[in-house]
């Protein structure tokens, strides 16, 4: 407010104060031009009329006290003065937060009470710089914090920095999937108790490998098999073994644990270029599929549709001695989304022979980034993996047909 | 005074906000008040870079991403670097500082004869999170330039620049012979000019030095990007004395590295 606006307010006076009580009950009067670089006075005196007399006083917040409120004073009655250079108004700042750790923290909720921004911003960033650096005994010590958390609360964050945050992300989009996806079941009763059997299935799965590196599992289809190849090619961090063409021999493809997620996520992403040609052929068949392949995971392959037997790979196997502990748990509530997901979506073979040669190069190069990707960040999974220093032996399972588990030994190979 | 009691969680978030993201964590540890407080939104957003919805969106990561808490997106960002500018830069996040760091790859390089097949070759090689690297096959000439405009990093922060790159077993032209690195601000006076030798024999001292991605990198030079930053910076590699033949380099990108400080 300018000059003039007082003036013509309170005509009659040369200097206007404004009347204030803090919650201790004391009152008193300050220069009106002070008082007002406070916006929380600033709109009680203009909103709703308050401080123009004792009787009016205007009640501060229950957080600022007459000691503080005489600081905060202090600071107006100097900022307020619109002639100051900013190196002036910087050494005042300097100067003025030189006070002890208690009253800075009561300055700071004083002003925020009084939505003074620029002292708030002013005492934080003291506050800042007396806690940066560290460590918690000593931040507990400055600001009698109580040591609440338990051991395993503490350990908490440790683990999460050595979860592959991509991991975190396809958890969070698979609860949310099986949110989407328990919505939908409700609404659905004929695949109640097929789905029941599968629920059944997985938890075994999820018992017997609480805590291990992951799943074997055979019987890829050819097409999985080539586009999971090609990524093999490229991608010197993931490991083939055992992959043939010919179609009597099961097929094993071999993926770090770590990157498991991402590889399904690649995989089973949804091409809308694909999904458009194959919508036709989808509902047709959705219904008959269903039924047969309740227990089987679907693969919408980008090129091609499933054929047949679909199965997914959830292997950890790294190389023989090394092991991926991290995220095994994660990897198999995908597990269990994944069933249920692909099942509204799988659609029998009729392989589309005429693959648009553009879509064609687009996947490829989704292809060669994606395997790009596992390869930038895999030295530093390596030392983590290596870090652990446990060593685990692989579990091997099999998903077959009817969706139940096959345990291999762990020697056996085919 | 227990001091959640006397400050509102809001100005608690305010106060971590201004330390580091490492303080930010170390927080976390403190008590169970602070532990909520200090993995907030409230707390991460202000680490993340101030135009971070818009890097994303226009990068290769799913936009799933931005529906990440944003703790976690940082350490996403700083640890799986994304795709840029239409896959021709490569950006990730500085762990201590939140700071942009960029790599611009050879595509997005003036590499001179870079399209001539007889001269330079793209290949695509798995361990370069890039699609295409320059081969070089044969020039007498080497002049490698590039230019970042200087709002696309963070503003008050020192950077240095490297030549990220490869030596192949079958190479000459680099041992005996230096090339010249300068970085400078387009406007300002020219920066100081490095002599360096890309390939030194056995028995000389290495400049380059290997990085974590079985690359190496040699340094170019630094820059600071204040805050009027509508400018671009310049880089530049060459060879261009003794017209010898050269071959066997194999060029990645140069990277902008955020300079790390040394008080923590």
């Amino acid at each position: 407010m300018s000059k003039v606006d007082m003036a013509v307010i309170k005509p009659e006076m040369m200097k206007s104060y404004i009347w204030l009580q803090t919650a201790d009950g004391s009152i008193q009067q300050v220069e009106q031009e002070v008082a007002m670089f406070c916006p929380m006075i600033c709109h009680e005196v203009i909103q709703k009329g308050m401080g123009s007399s004792k009787n009016y006083a205007i009640s501060l917040p229950q957080r600022v006290n007459p000691a503080m409120l005489s600081l905060i004073l202090d600071y107006c009655r100097f900022h307020q003065v619109p002639g100051r250079s900013n190196k002036e108004r910087k050494s005042f700042d300097e100067k003025f937060i030189r006070m002890d750790t208690k009253r800075l923290c009561e300055l700071t909720s004083a002003a925020d009470s009084l939505q003074l921004k620029p002292l708030v911003d002013l005492t934080s960033r003291a506050l800042a710089r007396i806690i940066e650096g560290k460590s918690p005994e000593e931040i507990r010590e400055i600001f009698h914090l109580p040591d609440d958390l338990t051991e395993e609360e503490k350990l908490e964050p440790l683990k999460n920095t050595t979860d592959d945050p991509r991991i975190r992300l396809l958890n969070r989009l698979y609860a949310k999937k099986r949110k989407e996806l328990k919505e939908r079941q409700k609404l659905k009763n004929i695949e109640v108790e097929e789905e029941r059997v599968d629920d059944r299935s997985v938890d075994d799965l999820l018992s017997f490998i609480n805590g291990d590196n992951g799943v074997l599992i055979d019987g890829f289809t050819d097409e999985i098999a080539l586009l999971l190849e090609r990524i093999v090619k490229f991608s010197s961090v993931v490991f083939a073994s055992h992959v043939s063409f010919s179609t009597s021999m099961p097929k094993y493809l071999l993926f770090p644990c770590s990157h498991l997620g991402e590889v399904r996520e690649f995989c089973f992403a949804d091409s809308k270029g694909i999904k458009n040609s194959k919508s036709k052929k989808k509902n047709r068949r959705r219904k008959d599929q269903q039924k047969n392949t309740s227990a089987n995971e679907a693969i919408k392959n980008h090129n091609k549709e499933p054929n047949g037997l679909n199965q997914v790979c959830h292997s950890a196997e790294v190389g023989q001695k090394v092991r991926a502990g991290v995220g095994a748990t994660s990897n198999l509530h995908d597990v269990k989304d994944d069933i249920f997901d692909n099942k509204n979506e799988l659609d029998d073979g009729d392989i589309d022979d005429e693959i648009d040669p553009a879509l064609k190069e687009k996947i490829d190069r989704e292809v060669e980034d994606f395997a790009r990707r596992l390869n930038s960040d895999w030295p530093e999974r390596m030392q983590e993996i290596l870090s652990f220093g446990h060593e685990r032996k692989p579990v091997h399972f099999s998903l077959n047909g009817n969706g139940s588990l096959r345990r291999y030994a762990n020697s056996e190979q085919r | 005074m227990e001091i959640t009691k006397v400050l509102p969680d809001d100005c608690i978030s305010l106060i971590i906000s201004l330390t580091s993201p490492r303080d930010a964590c170390r927080m976390a540890l403190l008590s169970h008040a602070f532990n909520s407080i200090a993995d907030s939104n409230a707390v991460w957003q202000m680490f993340l870079p101030l135009d971070y919805i818009h890097i994303i969106s226009n990068s290769s990561s799913p936009p799933s991403l931005l529906s990440l808490p944003k703790k976690d997106l940082y350490f996403t960002l700083c640890y799986h670097p994304v795709l840029t500018h239409n896959g021709d830069m490569k950006f990730q996040l500085e762990k201590e500082s939140g700071k942009k760091w960029y790599m611009v790859g050879a595509r997005a390089l003036s590499i001179q004869w870079v399209d001539t097949p007889r001269h330079w070759t793209w290949i695509s090689l798995p361990d370069s999170r890039f699609c295409r690297v320059a081969k070089l096959k044969n020039v007498g000439r080497l002049e490698i330039k590039g230019k970042v405009k200087l709002n696309t990093l963070s503003s008050n922060t020192n950077y240095e620049a490297y030549f990220v790159f490869k030596l192949v077993r079958d190479r000459y032209g680099f041992r005996h012979t230096p090339v010249e690195l300068d970085v400078s601000i387009e406007g300002t006076a020219a920066g100081e000019m490095r002599s360096v030798i890309l390939d030194p024999p056995r028995n000389m001292p290495q400049q380059a030095k290997e990085r974590v991605d079985g690359w190496l990198e040699i340094e170019m030079g630094e820059f600071f990007n204040g805050f009027e930053n509508d400018r671009t910076v310049e880089f530049s590699l060459r060879e261009d004395h003794d017209d010898q033949p050269k071959r066997g380099l194999i060029v990645q990108g140069i990277e902008l590295r955020p300079k790390h400080k040394n008080n923590r």
